[in-house]
């Protein structure tokens, strides 16, 4: 699960609200775990952006109470029971690319569960998506 | 269902929320809630400008669920044509109006200095906004724009046209998007708000998540994966050009000719092929029907100091048919660069493009008449403008200063009447017609239609079936009473009118079951007939009379490509038209009827 196509993206929102269906049964622009960020002049694509699955997760290393664990095939597993009460948000700050967001109702960030559904209902295909064998 | 309506007082300064699901129980939402709102809330006869006259702008029970559902509608009285005014934007008003929390905004009262609208979810403000109060809409939208990377800010701004309340003034969406046409910029102006920022960041609850899902993937594939929509995808509108052309239907030099010269030049293939940067599109739309193309522009010699000027910079902007028919054809102006750079200042003074375009061509045609003194007016526009004066003259427009301009800032209309010549004034029900010299069904479908659009009934759909013989003139009538009884409940969603052949009566009905909302095609279409009813009880209330319509000579006797058309044969239709709208128990006409008025020609038979 990677972004390719940076480029392609005409800022439609198909992504972010495809993965707030999926993730909470809603619709909604902030909770999502994909962002786009238009370029409002048009003249530049909008920033797309994701989780990177990183090997290394900052954002596992940062948190204090060890709710994020990094996983052995890169990306993060998150404990919500041991996240919950925590209010440092040092995961959000410690992560490099700003794609670590809290959800806004239930204060702990939203992990991308490599569904694939901004993949698949990207009409110009800016995502790559693969199943992972072993997964 | 998001019902709650969100209705602003600009005098008092106060805002509240009411919960309107009787209104968006009975009519869906988008025109039909706004038509009931507007009848609720506008006195007959309201002055346009004066602080009571209220504009509403509405969503629907799709918006931001289903693809190509990002349209708002406003309704109001249209300063331009003294009866409705009606206008659909892209964009992301509708999905941050919803996300906000809301299924309609209602805005009453005038500010006494300059604001904006600030909605950020439940806060609402006015905002002073003194210092935004003459610039482009460009700027504004800079100004606004704020730095959010998850949920989504709609910015609508006016220009100095609206500022100057020019009768057919925008209202720009998010730079590239309208309401446009019927002076809503010009209402907004008057009540001294110069933007409205919206951002959401809520939830739109979906009742059946799953069902959600099921049709999601379904309607999807009928938007990207079939060809209803291609059109809109490859080149967009601007494909029409060479169609048109081909067909002897491009309106050329104000309707005076309907094959272009420069029709290869402008055409929407070498717009992709030269100018053509990127596309953008509506919140949750796959498809990215606004293609943006670029034009570069040298300083202003002031910016270099006297020096050479050597550096240029880069502007983009959307361009898609009407623009480019109404800037581009109808003037005889064909170099892509020049057509955007024409469009591009519209869309920052504000100002209206297909009626900027009607207006300099009919001034290009009075000049040339004699009809104008290019003594008086200082200047002679000539087709093609070999002098680059058009530029100067929307600007001039937009200022509304000087007494010719003024009258120019009225529309076609009021100043074919004070100068003359009305009979070349390219005008049906006070607005400027779209650019296709198709036929019957463009001319009356835009005289009969609730907002003289092309977009009220496709007209020119039906104009193109009788070309190729699929359909008879005696269809036309019938035609556009179907049409509009169908597209109203589209209108309603707030769908896009581009996505009208997928989103099907079967599909809509689907669509609406997966919202909690149960209902039929025969309803739908009921409820679509009275939608328009709505309407037209406003246009009604307001004095206006489809059967004393002026229609310019320019046009009654237009030639297409089934021949010039005759004066006989559309009083013929519009009398149709209005006996089949009367027999829905709608009145239309101002005339006392007899019972033998009533029947139907083919009653008659």
């Amino acid at each position: 699960m990677e972004i390719r196509n940076p480029a392609r993206c005409i800022g439609c929102y198909s992504c972010v609200f495809a993965c707030s269906r999926h993730l909470f049964n809603v619709v909604d622009p902030t909770r999502t775990a994909v962002f786009v960020e238009l370029d409002r002049k048009g003249g530049r694509a909008p920033k797309v952006s994701m989780c990177r699955f990183c090997k290394e997760p900052e954002c596992a290393y940062a948190c204090p109470h060890g709710a994020l664990q990094p996983l052995p095939e890169g990306g993060i597993t998150l404990t919500p029971s041991k996240c919950a009460p925590c209010t440092t948000y040092d995961c959000v700050e410690a992560c490099q690319y700003k794609v670590l967001v809290l959800d806004r109702e239930k204060k702990i960030p939203i992990l991308c569960d490599r569904c694939g559904d901004c993949a698949k209902y990207c009409p110009h295909n800016v995502f790559w998506y693969t199943e992972a064998p072993g997964i | 269902m998001n019902s709650r309506v969100l209705y602003v007082d600009l005098s008092e300064c106060k805002s509240r929320v009411e919960d309107r699901r009787d209104l968006f129980e009975s009519m869906l939402g988008g025109v039909g809630v706004a038509s009931q709102i507007l009848l609720e809330e506008s006195k007959p006869r309201i002055d346009p400008f004066s602080p009571e006259a209220p504009i509403i702008f509405a969503t629907g029970p799709l918006t931001g669920i289903y693809p190509c559902m990002a349209k708002a509608v406003a309704l109001f009285k249209s300063p331009l044509t003294g009866n409705l005014g009606e206008t659909h934007a892209g964009g992301h008003f509708a999905t941050a109006l919803a996300t906000a929390g809301y299924g309609a905004l209602v805005i009453k009262g005038s500010a006494l200095h300059p604001q904006v609208l600030k909605i950020r979810d439940d806060r609402v403000e006015l905002k002073t906004a003194s210092s935004l109060w003459g610039l482009g809409t460009r700027a504004v939208d800079e100004a606004l724009a704020e730095p959010i990377k998850t949920g989504l800010q709609s910015i609508a701004a006016i220009g100095p046209a609206g500022e100057h309340m020019v009768l057919y003034s925008n209202v720009i969406v998010d730079l590239h998007h309208h309401f446009g046409r019927l002076g809503l910029g010009a209402v907004l102006g008057a009540k001294k708000i110069k933007a409205i920022s919206i951002i959401g960041t809520k939830s739109i609850t979906l009742e059946k998540p799953n069902a959600v899902k099921a049709f999601y993937e379904k309607i999807e594939h009928e938007v990207v994966a079939t060809d209803k929509m291609l059109k809109y995808h490859n080149l967009g509108t601007p494909s029409n050009v060479l169609e048109l052309n081909a067909l002897g239907a491009l309106p050329t030099r104000n309707f005076r000719e309907r094959r272009f010269e420069g029709a290869e030049e402008m055409s929407g293939e070498r717009f992709a092929e030269t100018v053509f940067r990127r596309k953008v599109t509506c919140t949750n739309c796959p498809v990215a029907c606004i293609h943006l193309g670029a034009f570069t522009k040298s300083f202003a010699p002031e910016h270099e100091r006297g020096r050479s000027e050597i550096i240029k910079e880069e502007l983009v902007v959307a361009y898609n048919y009407e623009p480019m028919f109404a800037l581009g054809s109808n003037l005889g102006i064909s170099e892509p660069s020049r057509i955007l750079e024409l469009i591009e200042l519209c869309e920052d003074l504000g100002l209206d493009a297909m009626m900027t375009g009607s207006v300099l061509a009919w001034v290009t045609e009075a000049c040339e008449r004699g009809v104008l003194d290019e003594k008086i007016l200082g200047i002679k526009p000539k087709w093609g403008d070999p002098d680059n004066i058009y530029p100067q003259m929307i600007r001039r427009i937009a200022e509304s200063k000087d007494p010719f301009y003024a009258k120019l800032a009225q529309g076609l209309v009021k100043a074919s009447e004070r100068y003359g010549g009305n009979e070349f004034a390219a005008s049906l029900g006070g607005n400027s017609p779209a650019g296709y010299a198709t036929g019957y069904g463009h001319i009356v479908g835009t005289l009969v239609g609730a907002r003289h659009s092309h977009l009220s009934n496709s007209g020119y759909s039906i104009d193109q079936q009788i070309i190729s013989g699929k359909a008879k003139v005696d269809d036309i009538a019938e035609f556009l009473v179907r049409q509009e009884n169908w597209l109203y409940v589209l209108y309603s969603l707030v769908a896009c009118y581009f996505s009208r052949s997928v989103y099907t009566p079967e599909y809509v009905v689907e669509a609406l079951t997966t919202v909690g909302i149960n209902t039929t095609k025969e309803e739908l279409e009921k409820l679509g007939m009275k939608v328009f009813h709505n309407l037209y009880k406003f246009k009604m209330q307001e004095g206006f009379d489809l059967e004393k319509q002026y229609i310019p000579k320019l046009l009654k006797e237009l030639d297409t490509p089934i021949g010039r058309l005759e004066p006989q044969t559309l009083n013929k239709i519009v009398k149709r038209y209005i006996a089949l709208r009367e027999r829905e128990g709608l009145k239309i006409s101002r005339e006392e009827k007899t019972l033998a008025d009533l029947l139907l020609p083919s009653d008659k038979d």
